[in-house]
């Protein structure tokens, strides 16, 4: 992968049921992966208001993955809800200027370890485009 | 586990399925202690080993995980797989219960489960986890959301050469394991021992799946579309191409009086028609059909699922075809007589066939447990209104397919009734009141 | 628990990185992983050990809590559902609340995956991370909730009677609440049940005389729920029981005499006069089950000549004919006409499809195939055939499904008895037309078994396999809130994981209320429920998870976007303080998903275990270890 985009974090929000199992699954696998990745644990990223995802750019994360269970998600409502907290980011992020590529909503079930590799690299091309959070902008 | 051991428990459950595992998890939830003993090295059963299910397509590892792994962490509940029932009786009101613990030729105590052993052995041997369409080693763990993460050797395979025992890590590599029996005392008994599919099913009638070529198991099918399957592609196998016709012959060995089964398996119209509509996802070009009896859609949301496959192009004939043989590109021809077509005898060519195959019990009890089975083979319900799980010994209890052919949820649903009627039986014992 | 170590001191985190006996060690470079990890703030002690999972490794942990190093634990190993509950095990052995306990995964989600010094590098940031949130971890208890060991079932039929038997044999006190004056429900209606061939009215009567005999069950017939509140544990409900009025007092006549516990056929089992006049009880009930069942799908008027021809008659109906014992003789005879020929018409009111029925008075189609009707059709053909062998039988089908253990011995009778099999499509169903030679009326139908050619068949009665529908139960289903699927059946949480419960806990579902089912099914079901409710109320108090929502009334304004976002019904709602209206969770039906969190402009909510504090602690530490690296 491309050395420049290993400096921005990537970061996986990885919801317990589904995608954390999932991507463990890539692990037993022994599938590589780029190792700017780092995936956090949680029932559900519905939780996460849209000021956590500005400040982790703000803080230099390049790139943000949602892995959520989709439909299986077991909080009923939950996975539309995030749906719409989804969009209402894309919005902020804009007005900040950063590229909306940077966050990205997957559904990774327990066993898709093609799904979460495919992921993980696309985020990690579009960051190494990108480069650092913002920057864009300044580009721009 | 010492020779000649005895445990007790208030519940013994045979078989860790989904069946099983639901039963044990509702009587340890209600504070009963619970022993699983399960013959494969991983519990689960069938359905861990699935792709999608129906009717709502969700991935049948991700929904049976989470029931694995809460019973293998359940305070409750005690795991025992590799062990054989050789038999049980009602002893001084307990169920005193003889098991042989198979050797794994590995300590469980020690293996980190961490496969270094698996990378080193030499030995290669069909995985038949995976429909025998790829290999694995001669020392392995089953697949990787198996439960207990723990290594075991076929040891008829193994050519001792030693290198998993150089390479382990921990040292539990151990050839000199024996089998151990040990009894397990319970007050009661749940029997989920799940089904089989026809395997000697009249070959000179259908083909035989891995003799007649292209002609693959319906469970060999579930493999190809798993996502985590031999090919992670829908391929044919043998020859790896991509097949642009597929065919499923329906009550392959049910519903027939002269050549198999007379009793309908009950969940293969639906899962063939899951296959097909995964299919048509994964290879969209494909051309489609289920060749069929009656199309028994009859559980919750079934119908409608079957009218989302006849939306998207999946051919219904109405039909019960014979396989004639294999042309020279390894098609398999099909000879039939549509039902509803007329006019006498039809050939058709499919680059695959998928036989959806009659369930057979898994568990024949005579001599190991005295319960009876009924003329379908399953284990009988004398009562089935009035105490629908009940078997015609005292405290014990059948659900599951092990009691006639089922889908998960009536699995489910009739695992809960034969925990509570466990439940039942040893809150009167306990009580002293009759229930 | 200790009241040691309980959160409150400052922090002392202890890190404890394994080699998995090379797996991780073998790429990733343990011993700087440690190094760093000493150096962070607030950790009191890093080690590593080739196999943590192991006794030693253990012991290592207790120790340095017993001894004080430690109050916070970090192990850095393999995928936590393989030991994260070895670890808070052997923690809450020291006396430790289990839950001050972060888990770093290097194995499978490092060492496995990555090599070379990224290895090392993601490592040390995931210790970071995991060090970082131990920090703002608080010791955490299960939410305990007193649970009343009473149980309320809805509905007297077979699944609400069986579930109300079951939860009582567990020790639970059981209001059985009917809305009609009889025990049974639909199956009062039936005569020989498939696939045993037992009586209806047997089954009725021993399930009945179970119910009755026992002390700790109280049958409210004539009875409503007319009030509901409360939450798992203890929902406050009441029970409203009105005089019987109407066809209900006529067919309590039938009974006046007889025993509570008779069955009558066709009304069902007698269970007392019910009241004199309207009464309410109010209850305390620790669950729930909803066995309300479901009802008979009534053709409007024409659908195959129902309603305009005398001779179109339902399957009900049919089984009420024939359970007269005293209609012997070669031929049925209905309304004192001989029937020489008799057709049944399969999936009348179920798999319907859009475009080919029409839809019901509510503008709704029965896409459900309604599972029982095959058989019963089939069962009652076979009992024609044996009673009446010169009454001829034609089945108009378009699928059989006698998919149940038995019941395929139905199909293989009614053929080796003669029953003649004709298949339709739905877009040409049969037509059934008054008049015939030598019949009362006519049916013709395309026979796709004899690839479309019209048959025409002169019958003497036609008889509807009249399917399952949802019963139109909309004043509980309000009141409750209950799930309604699309197919308008009650709505399990999920048919695999959850199969009978609903989203508020302590509510389950049995028998066809959730979609067609027989009675054995049905009995499995109440079952299933019974087992459900007996395991959280048998213990007398429900231990439920921590990990809900909690609000800091110090930073909370009032505004209520928490209680606009939240999924779950009261699970969050506003209350007065002195100071003005806050927010307040209630952890019982909480679910734990957090959408008041992200919703909350103030930040002062959190899901205990998952803040947001701990969040950013966890990102602050890895974008800080990943710009070292990366610089
Ligand atoms: C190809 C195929 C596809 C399917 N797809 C679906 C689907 O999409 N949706 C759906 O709902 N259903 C589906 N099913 C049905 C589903 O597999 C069954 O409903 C389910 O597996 C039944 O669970 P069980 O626990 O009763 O039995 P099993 O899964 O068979 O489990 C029984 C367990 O008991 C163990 N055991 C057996 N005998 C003994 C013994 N003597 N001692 C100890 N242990 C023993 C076995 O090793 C096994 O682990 C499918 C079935 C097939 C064949
Ligand atoms: C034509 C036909 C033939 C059948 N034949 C057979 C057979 O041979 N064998 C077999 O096994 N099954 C058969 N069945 C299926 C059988 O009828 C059902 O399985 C069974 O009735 C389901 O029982 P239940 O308790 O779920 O519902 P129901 O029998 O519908 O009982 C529900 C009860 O709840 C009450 N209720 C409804 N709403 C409320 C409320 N709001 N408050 C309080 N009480 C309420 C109702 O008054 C009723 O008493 C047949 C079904 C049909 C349609
Ligand atoms: S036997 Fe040894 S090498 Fe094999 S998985 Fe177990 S611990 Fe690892
Ligand atoms: S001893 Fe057997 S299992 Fe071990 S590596 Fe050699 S062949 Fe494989
Ligand atoms: S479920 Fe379908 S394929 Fe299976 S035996 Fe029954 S009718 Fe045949
Ligand atoms: S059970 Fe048979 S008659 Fe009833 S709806 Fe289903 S297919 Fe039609
Ligand atoms: S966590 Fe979910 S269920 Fe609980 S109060 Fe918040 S929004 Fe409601």
């Amino acid at each position: 992968m491309d050395a420049c985009a290993g400096k921005y974090p990537i970061l996986i929000l990885a919801t317990e049921d589904c995608s954390y199992p999932g991507a463990n699954s890539v692990g037993q696998a022994h599938q590589n992966y780029p190792d700017n990745t780092y995936i956090i644990r949680t029932p559900t990223p519905a939780l996460f208001p849209e000021k956590f995802y500005l400040d982790c750019f703000a803080k230099g994360v390049g790139g943000i993955i949602i892995m959520s269970c989709g439909v299986e998600c077991p909080y009923e409502g939950a996975y539309p809800a995030l749906a719409k907290r989804v969009n209402g980011i894309y919005a902020l992020m804009k007005k900040q200027g950063l590229d909306i590529r940077r966050l990205r909503p997957t559904a990774i079930c327990t066993v898709c370890n093609r799904a979460f590799i495919k992921e993980v690299n696309l985020m990690n091309q579009v960051v190494a485009e990108l480069g650092a959070p913002g920057s864009e902008a300044r580009a721009a | 586990m010492p020779n000649g051991d005895t445990q007790k428990f208030d519940s013994l459950v045979l078989g860790g399925g989904i069946a099983g595992l639901a039963a044990a998890l509702d009587l340890a939830d209600a504070g009963y202690r619970v022993a699983v003993v399960e013959q494969g090295a991983t519990i689960g059963g069938k359905m861990i080993r699935l792709s999608k299910v129906f009717p709502t397509l969700d991935c049948a590892s991700c929904i049976t995980t989470s029931k694995m792994a809460a019973a293998a962490h359940h305070p409750n509940i005690t795991l025992f797989t590799m062990c054989r029932l050789e038999e049980a009786q009602r002893v001084d009101g307990q169920v005193r219960a003889r098991v042989a613990q198979m050797p794994r030729y590995v300590d469980p105590a020690k293996c980190i489960g961490c496969r270094q052993c698996e990378y080193e052995c030499p030995v290669m041997v069909p995985d038949q986890e995976q429909g025998g369409f790829t290999a694995r080693k001669a020392i392995y763990i089953p697949f990787s959301n198996a439960i207990p993460q723990l290594a075991l050797i076929d040891r008829e395979h193994c050519m001792m050469c030693g290198k998993c025992s150089q390479v382990c890590p921990t040292g539990a590599v151990d050839q000199l394991q024996v089998e151990q029996e040990f009894v397990i005392e319970a007050d009661t008994m749940v029997l989920a021992t799940g089904f089989e599919l026809m395997t000697d099913f009249p070959a000179r009638a259908y083909g035989n799946p891995g003799l007649g070529d292209n002609v693959i198991s319906s469970l060999q099918m579930e493999r190809l579309l798993a996502p985590h399957g031999p090919y992670m592609r829908a391929l044919r196998p043998g020859d790896g191409k991509e097949p642009e016709s597929i065919a499923f012959i329906q009550c392959a060995g049910s519903r027939d009086l002269q050549l198999g089964k007379p009793y309908c398996s009950r969940v293969c119209c639906m899962y063939a028609i899951k296959q097909a509509m995964l299919l048509s996802g994964a290879l969209p070009l494909a051309d489609l059909t289920i060749y069929y009896m009656d199309i028994r859609a009859f559980g919750k949301n079934y119908e409608q699922f079957y009218n989302n496959a006849k939306a998207m192009g999946v051919e219904f004939v109405k039909a019960k075809p014979i396989i004639a043989g294999n042309n020279q590109g390894g098609s398999v021809v099909l000879r039939y007589e549509d039902q509803e077509g007329g006019s006498g005898a039809k050939t058709r060519e499919h680059d695959l066939v998928v036989l959806s195959l009659a369930m057979l019990p898994a568990f024949a009890p005579e001599e190991i447990v005295p319960v009876s089975s009924a003329t379908d083979g399953f284990l009988k319900v004398p009562q089935p209104k009035l105490a629908p799980t009940l078997t015609d010994m005292e405290g014990v209890f059948t659900c599951g397919a092990a009691a006639g052919p089922k889908d998960i949820v009536d699995s489910i649903a009739e695992a809960g009734a034969a925990a509570m009627g466990a439940a039942k039986y040893l809150a009167a014992r306990r009580g002293g009141q009759a229930a | 628990m200790s009241k040691l170590n309980n959160g409150q001191e400052p922090p002392k985190i202890g890190v404890y990185v394994c080699h998995c006996g090379g797996n991780i060690s073998d790429h990733v470079d343990v011993a700087s992983v440690v190094e760093q990890a000493g150096g962070l703030a607030n950790v009191t002690v890093a080690r590593d050990n080739s196999f943590m999972c192991s006794d030693p490794g253990q012991e290592l942990i207790i120790e340095d809590i017993t001894s004080g190093k430690v109050n916070r634990i970090v192990v850095a190993s393999c995928a936590p559902a393989l030991h994260e509950t070895t670890f808070r095990g052997a923690i809450a052995l020291a006396g430790m609340n289990p839950y001050l306990y972060e888990h770093a995964n290097i194995r499978e989600q490092v060492s496995w995956v990555h090599h070379g010094p990224g290895a090392t590098g993601k490592a040390t940031a995931l210790v970071a991370a995991a060090v970082g949130k131990a920090g703002e971890l608080e010791a955490l208890e299960p939410i305990r909730v007193e649970a009343e060991a009473h149980a309320t079932v809805l509905g007297g039929g077979v699944a609400g009677m069986s579930a109300a038997r079951d939860l009582a044999a567990q020790g639970l006190r059981v209001a059985l609440v009917e809305k009609s004056p009889f025990l049974g429900g639909q199956v009062a209606q039936l005569d020989k049940t498939f696939p045993s061939g037992e009586a209806a009215g047997e089954v009725l009567s021993a399930l009945a005389a179970q119910v009755l005999a026992d002390q700790r069950i109280t049958v409210y017939t004539c009875a409503e729920l007319s009030e509901y509140s409360g939450y798992v544990g203890s929902f406050k409900i009441k029970i409203r029981r009105t005089a019987p009025s109407g066809a209900d007092l006529e067919r309590l006549a039938l009974v006046k005499d007889a025993q509570p516990g008779t069955f009558v056929p066709c009304v069902g089992v007698a269970a007392g006069p019910g009241p004199g006049e309207a009464e309410e009880v109010a209850l305390v009930s620790g669950a729930i089950v909803l066995a309300t069942g479901f009802e008979h799908y009534t053709p409007p008027m024409g659908e195959y000549g129902y309603g305009q021809m005398p001779e179109v008659i339902t399957l009900p109906e049919l089984i009420r004919l024939m359970a007269d014992e005293s209609a012997t003789g070669e031929q049925l005879v209905v309304n004192g006409k001989t029937i020489n020929n008799l057709a049944l018409i399969h999936c009348v009111g179920s798999r319907q499809i859009p475009g080919v029925h029409q839809p019901g008075p509510d503008g709704k189609l029965n896409q459900h195939c309604s599972r029982v009707c095959c058989t019963a059709t089939l069962q009652a053909a076979c009992e024609l055939r044996e009673k009446f062998p010169e009454t001829n039988v034609f089945e108009l089908y378009r699928d059989i499904r006698t998919y149940g253990r038995g019941h395929e011995d139905y199909y293989l009778n009614a053929g080796r008895s003669g029953v003649i099999f004709a298949r339709f499509t739905p877009e040409a169903p049969p037509v059934v037309t008054q008049g015939g030679e030598d019949s009362a009326l006519t049916v013709t139908v395309p026979d796709k078994l004899l690839a479309g050619q019209e048959l025409a068949i002169g019958v003497d009665l036609v008889v509807l396999a009249v399917g399952m529908e949802p019963r139109d139960n909309q004043a509980l289903v309000e009141k409750m809130k209950l799930p309604v699927g699309a197919d308008r059946f009650l709505l399990e949480v999920h048919p695999k994981l959850r199969p009978v419960e609903l989203p508020a806990a302590g509510i389950y579902l049995a028998g066809a209320c959730q979609a067609p089912m027989d009675t054995a099914e049905a009995a499995n079901a109440a079952g299933a429920a019974a087992a459900k409710a007996g395991a959280i109320l048998s213990a007398g108090f429900v231990e439920l998870d921590p990990f809900v929502a909690e609000v800091d009334e110090s930073k909370c304004v009032g505004s209520g976007a928490c209680v606009q976002a939240c999924l779950a019904d009261e699970a969050i709602e506003m209350v007065d303080t002195p100071a003005s209206k806050r927010a307040r969770v209630n952890p019982a039906l909480c679910m734990g998903c957090g959408v008041c969190v992200a919703a909350c402009e103030q930040g002062a909510i959190e899901l205990s275990g998952w803040t947001l504090g701990q969040y950013e602690a966890m990102v602050d530490a890895i974008v800080a270890q990943a710009l070292r690296q990366g610089a």
